[in-house]
């Protein structure tokens, strides 16, 4: 008898006391550290607020996978996840379910983050997401090595491969690896190609111009690195960023082009080239007008579902997430790189991360892709059919008039 | 065998036999000729999953597009290629492997438990695995061939297309046979030992008792076992999904479906399409079910 009025008893407790309690539920990356990063951060943030209680969900690593998932989610009108981690080419493809943020976050605050990265998380006038993180494609090397042969860190991609083909050779590694699987992460490495060689996709107001010299000239590059220079594997083609990353922390390779989170993992207690990595901007094309050092925009934001029955909640969590402290937390322990400008200036961040400083221009002039409610399909036909020039299916003269002919086709042009 | 219809254990009774199936029939109907039947309605318009509101009625022209769309008659092709190799060689190899483990000899029951541990792993987990032992730097298949002097480079398995497919089916060959194994060593258990001691004393050999007693025997059970396999293979996802994503020549038409609900009719009006290519993925199976019944002469009811 007593005992079932304890439990009574105790069954009410609970009922009001998760009546009271909020639970969030948000979507998480699990790439590198940043997952255990965040649990730290929600730990502080749980206990700052008691009555908001935070569930993780961690994400598959795949950005197409990511998005399957929330396409799941939000067309059901679920109400959870609550907070969603959303890639940076996302917003205008979710902005319907996504929570105005304009109210929360006035102008005056914004200004101290990234614009490209505002402008990306705008749709239709409406602030659907607040910047977390910036990414920027970057050249990771190997110090030590680049030493031992007399080379200076690459400035164009014909130094690069010269230099990759000597060191590789000599030293029995690989030269240079980089993301080729047909995935979206293709489609940034083949962006910094183009760019870098003064080519585009889609020029200034969407026409598409693929077929142009300068991208031909692109895949040429990325194809001659496999097969002509025989500097990168032949398995880049089924490469994703950690692939690549397994073999260059394990001293496989000379050279590798990856994102910033990198950076603390590779001088971490079990990477075998700790100390030994230097970070420079990506090489530029050479023979074209309009060669630059290119770095594909990357990075990812925090929106709330529509749905979400506790908005309030959420914009708590992300206002705490973007604050100066949590971000230079971040920054220093998963190495993501701030949306803040300001957090740049906070010491013990540079100290963590010493290219921050000297790669400042390139996280501040790093270039978006295509801006589209349907970028998942124009993604789709750029890495596609790179890919398929990667593995052989097609020469590089029939990808780009594939692409070409399907990117017009797509957007009825 | 008849049974007298007043005696009382036989009786037939159809207002408790119609009682009893009514709730099978209700479940049935509602967990899979319900979607089943939304999705053939979705099917019949044009629409993206986000704007639900403004549906356009077209009759059953996405069917027709289906076959004009050269990516969905590719991936057709993918999939019956997938399903012939992947099925036929777990056939023959489910089938001696059960006639081994039908033999009696030390250890029978481990080994019969060891061969299911394949099929006990959640595809997803074992395609990540293989996805690993295939790499090109690390893996474990290159690894051995590098090593036994077979091969001078690594192969790069999942990113071409000439061995890309043969991959995956391995894979899927690795995982489902010990089903087989599982379906026909069941069927052979049921063959009663006098059929083989009669024929062996009529003189039959190996050969001839297998085509007349124990192939006639686990037909029926063969046959469903194919069922099972073809299904499951002719609309294969995880395996494609988790190894290439469909690269390389290797995507099957599961995978250009959850494609073209997913990530294209969520905004594109490509649900309708998407729901049109479902329906003729289930109209090619039963096609398939069909003729396996008809072959097989098996009896369903």
């Amino acid at each position: 008898m007593k005992r079932s009025i304890v439990l009574v008893l105790a069954l009410i407790a609970v009922l009001v006391f998760s009546s009271f309690a909020v639970t969030l539920v948000m979507t998480a990356g699990a790439v590198g550290r940043e997952y255990v990063v965040l649990q730290q951060q929600i730990k502080v943030f749980e206990a700052q607020n008691p009555g908001i209680k935070v569930v993780l969900m961690p994400m598959p690593n795949s950005s197409t996978a990511r998005y399957n998932l929330y396409v799941t989610y939000l067309s059901a009108g679920m109400p959870q996840p609550d907070v969603l981690m959303l890639d940076v080419i996302w917003p205008p493809a979710f902005a319907n379910f996504l929570v105005n943020l304009n109210p929360y976050f006035p102008k005056s605050e914004l200004k101290d983050f990234f614009q490209g990265a505002v402008r990306a998380d705008t749709w239709n006038g409406k602030l659907v997401a607040m910047p977390w993180f910036i990414d920027a494609g970057l050249l990771y090397y190997r110090k030590d090595l680049l030493k031992k042969y007399g080379f200076e860190p690459p400035k164009t991609w014909a130094q690069l491969i010269h230099e990759a083909q000597v060191i590789s050779k000599k030293e029995g590694i690989k030269g240079f690896v980089w993301q080729g699987a047909s995935y979206e992460g293709l489609t940034c490495d083949f962006m910094e190609y183009v760019h870098s060689y003064g080519g585009a996709i889609l020029n200034a107001n969407g026409k598409v111009v693929s077929d142009s010299p300068m991208v031909k000239k692109a895949l040429q590059t990325m194809v001659d690195m496999i097969y002509k220079y025989k500097i990168s594997p032949v398995g880049v083609a089924t490469y994703m960023e950690e692939d690549t990353r397994h073999i260059f922390q394990n001293g496989d390779a000379v050279f590798m082009r990856n994102w910033p989170y990198c950076w603390p993992l590779l001088n971490g207690k079990n990477s075998k080239v700790a100390g030994k990595v230097g970070v420079e901007p990506l090489p530029e094309g050479t023979g074209f007008p309009g060669v630059r050092h290119s770095a594909t925009l990357g990075g990812w934001q925090l929106g709330i579902n529509k749905n979400s029955e506790h908005v309030k909640a959420a914009v708590k969590l992300i206002k705490f997430l973007v604050s100066p402290q949590q971000e230079a937390y971040k920054a220093i322990h998963s190495g993501q790189n701030p949306s803040r400008l300001s957090v740049y200036n906070n010491p013990a961040v540079i100290k963590a991360n010493p290219f921050y400083k000297s790669l400042w221009s390139v996280f501040q002039n790093a270039e978006p892709r295509p801006k589209s409610p349907i970028y998942p399909q124009i993604s789709r036909i750029i890495f596609t059919n790179v890919n398929e020039a990667l593995t052989k299916q097609l020469t590089v003269d029939q990808a780009i008039a594939k692409m070409t002919s399907q990117l017009k086709s797509l957007l009825g042009q | 065998m008849r049974f007298n219809r007043m005696d009382p254990l036989h009786r037939t009774d159809p207002i408790y036999a119609t009682a009893f199936i009514i709730p099978t029939l209700a479940v049935i109907g509602f967990i899979a000729f319900w979607p089943l039947g939304q999705t053939f309605y979705n099917s019949l318009f044009k629409f993206a999953l986000m704007y639900p509101q403004s549906k356009v009625f077209v009759g059953l022209s996405n069917y027709g597009k289906l076959f004009q769309d050269s990516r969905f008659l590719n991936d057709l092709w993918n999939t019956v290629r997938f399903t012939v190799w992947s099925v036929g060689i777990e056939t023959v190899f489910g089938l001696l492997v059960a006639l081994m483990l039908n033999k009696k000899f030390k250890l029978r029951g481990l080994v019969r438990a060891a061969v299911l541990i394949p099929w006990a792993i959640p595809t997803v987990v074992s395609s990540q695995m293989w996805r690993w032992m295939y790499n090109d730097n690390y893996g474990i298949v290159n690894n051995l061939l590098l090593s036994l002097h077979i091969i001078k480079t690594p192969i790069v398995w999942l990113g071409f297309p000439s061995t890309a497919m043969p991959a995956i089916i391995s894979v899927d060959i690795w995982k489902t046979t010990p089903f087989m194994i599982l379906l026909i060593l069941a069927g052979l258990q049921m063959i009663p030992e006098e059929l083989y001691e009669a024929a062996r004393i009529d003189g039959a050999n190996v050969w001839q008792r297998f085509w007349s007693i124990t192939f006639p025997m686990i037909r029926p059970t063969l046959g469903i076992a194919l069922i099972f396999r073809t299904l499951d293979a002719m609309r294969v996802f995880d395996v494609v999904y988790v190894m290439t994503k469909g690269a390389a020549n290797t995507e099957t038409l599961s995978v250009y479906n959850q494609w073209t609900l997913f990530t294209r009719g969520f905004i594109a009006p490509y649900f309708g399409y998407g729901s049109a290519m479902s329906v003729m993925i289930f109209i090619f199976i039963s096609v398939f079910a069909f003729f396996y019944v008809k072959m097989m002469k098996i009896k369903l009811d």
